[in-house]
């Protein structure tokens, strides 16, 4: 069932404010400045997506994109709907495995042009043969799989996309990142605490 | 297990009938879709990518415009399976 959320005009790559605090922290917020293009609020040219539970394991995520994601007049870049469905589904599989992980490849079918100026939802899924929820570092290594689709206000499809992950050891993250021993530290802190409280399906919690 | 041929056009039958609006008892096999009343390029697109993810393949973009009947669309269904199984 979609969340109601109140549609009032939004500046560029604002996700409506929801109501009742539901959106998910994502590990990395847990930095003072993280940049994230896809999801941190202290990145002013990105899309600063918001992520909530759904009932079924999977997560959502609402937004409506202004000129500046645009292509052609009045449509946004079909690349920003590849970034959209892998934000999604990537931050979906740290939020349930609390592991950190790489795309390798994905796999978009675009349907329909996507508006500027006009609210959309991505959801996402992850497919069963993963590792599941509190995975033990036996997941590292392995590949998970998850699908994600762009629906309108309406419900109507506006793109699909499946992608396939490759988490990898903390040991691996640190140095591939470009953060300080004592914030690497952190971020290690609340994805094992990810680990532990993923078990369940991902519950809404307020920030 | 790989789906019976039957199973596939009972699928994909189901699949074009909710994304293109076709009755059921209209949808012969070898009804050609693209003169079909209601079906524009989209809803191929929908209902392409509906059957791509419940079978867990890809059909070619080249082969998406050329696939006229649910018999089409059930062969490439098979030839996704066929592809997904063999290593």
């Amino acid at each position: 069932m979609m969340h109601s959320h109140p549609i009032e005009p939004q500046p560029a790559g604002q996700a409506p404010e929801a109501t009742g605090g539901e959106y998910l922290p994502v590990p990395w917020s847990v930095l003072a400045d993280y940049r994230c293009f896809g999801c941190s609020p202290h990145n002013s040219s990105g899309l600063r997506l918001r992520f909530a539970a759904r009932p079924d394991g999977e997560i959502d995520t609402r937004f409506r994109l202004g000129r500046g994601f645009e292509s052609y007049p009045g449509i946004v870049h079909g690349g920003l709907i590849g970034v959209i469905c892998d934000e999604t589904m990537g931050n979906l599989l740290v939020l349930r495995t609390g592991l950190t992980a790489l795309t390798t490849g994905m796999r978009l079918r675009y349907v329909t042009s996507m508006r500027i100026d006009t609210d959309y939802q991505c959801v996402a899924r992850l497919l069963p043969g993963g590792p599941e929820a509190g995975s033990t570092p036996a997941g590292v290594g392995g590949l998970v799989r998850a699908e994600s689709e762009i629906l309108d206000a309406d419900g109507a499809l506006v793109a699909s996309a499946n992608a396939t992950y490759r988490p990898i050891s903390m040991d691996s993250a640190r140095q591939r990142m470009d953060l300080r021993p004592e914030e690497f530290d952190q971020v290690e802190a609340v994805l094992a605490a990810t680990r532990l409280t993923s078990a369940a399906p991902v519950a809404g919690t307020s920030h | 297990m790989t789906p019976s041929h039957d199973d596939i056009v009972r699928t994909v039958t189901e699949i074009v009938h909710r994304e293109i609006g076709i009755p059921v008892d209209r949808l012969a096999p070898d009804l050609d879709l693209r003169g079909a009343e209601g079906a524009d390029s989209v809803k191929v697109l929908v209902m392409i990518s509906r059957v791509e993810r419940t079978y867990g393949i890809e059909i070619d973009d080249e082969d998406v415009f050329t696939l006229a009947t649910i018999n089409d669309v059930v062969r490439a269904v098979q030839a996704g399976l066929t592809a997904a199984t063999t290593v």
